[in-house]
């Protein structure tokens, strides 16, 4: 049946990780290709989209919050909820929300068909299985200047910690044909960089190829783009990735989820590496630039966490120059492992905690930052604002320019200075002619 | 873009009639189901619960990937909420079982005559026991940590000169004393890939003796119990 009601307008409200950003981007651009405008609120909007994340109490009450606020906005169109909350709380939801489509994310691919079905008065099942989790396309319109690719679903880590195996499931990789010929195609629509996205993707394999093989094929697309890993897991590099690593293509940046630096919290969170091997890993990439962008995930007040603990990861953070620390408190998910230890930390002292992990975190980003002063950045710009642009180099340091350029376009930009204040110092630079 | 791809990927859950319950000790079991067609490598776990309940725990599996049963050793856990009612049930009774999981494997890749050092506390030993079972010629040693020899699980099918019951309270095991000073007294070298499975305390202390040894960290897998 064809889609007859056009210039309808979607609004997404996208929570938590790379991965539910790719999946808006596609989602949004699939609705574009329907002749819907899409907008990233629920202002004036027909369909309202909440792609949630469950991974802290934090991101569920960020994603309630972009329900409720659309609802005491007047929204009053289709609303659907979707993502890792709509997994983890599928009944509650239902119940508080018994006007809302609750959607897993299984199934999230075929929201679109479910908004045709919606107005086209045809009564379906919300979660009947046609989506699947790869079942999406190509996005030529999205919501970045980067195209994230998705190449795996789903984690067996089972970490103490995460919610994540049971609200995605089991792990499950993407056919390597598909991952190319959506690169591919989204180089065509003119992005100049492919981030590489999944829950858990140095795991990634498919039919005997492992994710360094992958990686190898995808540098081997003879057209011009660059790639940038995105989160990944420190537990199963092979040397063909650190060298693949030197690849002009790659970007020197990697996003090494860590969590703690003490052996004991890391054994307790059941990571699969220990601090000595992921600093083993850190000295290998800046062995291969000195400059490697390592960012990290640091989670404060685990249970049992001492102070010694706590100072081994603000120890870490100094040690290894991290170019950005997302600081979580932990939070427990009902569900896991973690959930049934004992020796909780009070909310007040998971607080105070993170706050020394934050200082210590900005530190380290503006002392990393600041080595960039005299050298060169290839910046892809994401954001003009009157006569300033700005974007972010290959190494993922943000970037200013006092110039009013084009977006989504390379430039290769000189590092002049960093800005003086706030928790985020953009790094100023000027055009090379 | 293909429509073929309805790869829902929910972890499968399932219930499977219990084969036998084996005591060998008043608090330690051997519990066999039926296996239901379930793939595994020796080394992974799965998580088992009672029929009635909605907690499951996490059990290595303790029986051989050519088994046409699957096993787990359970302990008792005191107050614990799944042990005690595991412990209850009998022969033609039922556990829910989720598929197997993880990455505590033998890597195919390395030699055949790869040595391993397996270094297990209390029913740690399982993922060992399933090792041994499943892979034939294996090289190996095995020190198993525990508080007296009675808690020497099925030691009987290990071969004698490679396996080591370390006891700690008594001695009425091969070595008295802990696991961790019987690997100080006595290193594997640094080409061994090393096993642990146990206690977290148990874990961070070998990886502490195996670092002063010069062993690389990649030679070094855990998996912990909790």
């Amino acid at each position: 049946m064809e889609f007859s009601l056009a210039k309808k307008k979607v609004g997404f409200k996208t929570l938590g990780c790379r991965l539910n950003q790719f999946e808006t981007d596609a989602l949004a651009s699939k609705f574009v290709g329907m002749g819907y405008d899409v907008v990233e609120d629920s202002k004036d909007t027909d369909v309202f989209v909440v792609n949630t994340c469950t991974v802290t109490n934090q991101s569920d009450q960020k994603s309630r919050y972009a329900v409720n606020n659309a609802l005491n906005k007047g929204h009053s169109g289709m609303l659907i909820i979707t993502g890792c909350m709509a997994n983890h709380h599928k009944e509650k939801l239902e119940e508080k929300y018994p006007n809302a489509y609750v959607v897993d994310n299984e199934n999230k691919s075929a929201i679109p068909e479910l908004v045709q079905a919606h107005f086209n008065k045809e009564i379906v099942p919300v979660n009947q299985n046609s989506g699947g989790v790869f079942n999406y396309s190509p996005a030529a319109e999205t919501f970045h200047t980067r195209s994230m690719i998705k190449i795996q679903d789903g984690c067996d880590n089972f970490c103490t910690f995460c919610i994540i195996p049971k609200v995605r499931g089991r792990a499950t990789s993407r056919p390597v044909d598909e991952i190319l010929e959506n690169i591919k195609e989204v180089v065509s629509f003119g992005y100049k960089e492919v981030v590489i996205t999944g829950v858990n993707i140095s795991r990634y394999k498919h039919n005997g190829i492992g994710f360094s093989d992958l990686l190898k094929k995808i540098l081997e697309i003879p057209l011009d783009f660059r790639v940038r890993i995105s989160s990944i897991e420190p537990d199963s590099f092979d040397d063909q990735f650190f060298a693949l690593l030197k690849h002009p293509k790659v970007t020197p940046h990697l996003h090494l989820c860590l969590q703690s630096a003490s052996e004991s919290i890391l054994l307790q969170m059941r990571r699969m590496y220990t601090y000595r091997s992921y600093k083993e890993i850190v000295n290998k990439l800046r062995a291969i630039n000195p400059l490697f962008n390592v960012t990290t995930d640091i989670i404060v007040g685990f249970p049992g966490e001492s102070e010694e603990d706590l100072q081994k990861s603000a120890d870490a953070i100094r040690e290894l120059n991290f170019g950005h620390v997302h600081t979580f408190k932990y939070s427990k998910r009902e569900d896991t492992r973690a959930a049934r230890m004992t020796n909780i930390l009070p909310e007040k002292e998971k607080t105070e905690r993170s706050e020394v992990i934050r200082d210590v975190a900005l530190e380290s980003k503006i002392a990393f930052r600041k080595r960039f002063i005299g050298l060169e950045q290839e910046v892809l710009i994401d954001t003009i604002n009157g006569n300033a642009s700005k974007g972010y180099g290959q190494s993922y340091v943000p970037i200013s320019i006092l110039q009013k350029l084009q977006k989504n376009q390379l430039y290769k930009v000189r590092i002049i200075d960093i800005e003086k204040q706030g928790n985020d110092p953009l790094l100023i630079g000027e055009i090379v002619v | 873009m293909s429509n073929k791809v309805p790869a829902a990927n929910k972890i499968k859950t399932d219930l499977h009639e219990i084969l036998d319950v084996r005591f060998i000790t008043d608090s330690t079991f051997v519990l066999r189901f039926e296996r239901k067609g379930i793939e595994f490598e020796a080394g992974q776990h799965i998580c088992v619960g009672p029929p009635n309940g909605i907690h499951t725990r996490e059990y290595s599996i303790y029986s051989a990937e050519k088994d046409d049963f699957i096993e787990i050793l359970v302990k008792e856990v005191e107050n614990g909420l799944v042990s005690p009612s595991l412990k209850k049930l009998q022969k033609g009774g039922f556990v829910v079982v989720e598929e197997p999981v993880g990455y505590f494997t033998i890597n195919k890749e390395l030699p055949t005559d790869q040595e391993y050092v397996f270094i297990a506390s209390g029913t740690g030993v399982s993922p060992f026991h399933s090792f041994v079972l499943s892979k034939e010629n294996l090289n190996y040693s095995l020190l198993h940590g525990v508080k007296y020899g009675s808690e020497g699980y099925d030691s009987e099918i290990y071969d004698s000169k490679r396996y080591k019951l370390c006891t700690s309270q008594e001695g009425t095991g091969d070595y008295y004393g802990r696991v961790t000073e019987y690997l100080k007294e006595k290193p594997f070298g640094k080409s061994a890939q090393y096993f642990l499975c146990g206690n977290c305390n148990m874990i961070h202390d070998v990886y502490d003796i195996l670092e002063d040894q010069g062993v690389s960290t990649d030679n070094i897998h855990a998996e912990v119990y909790f």
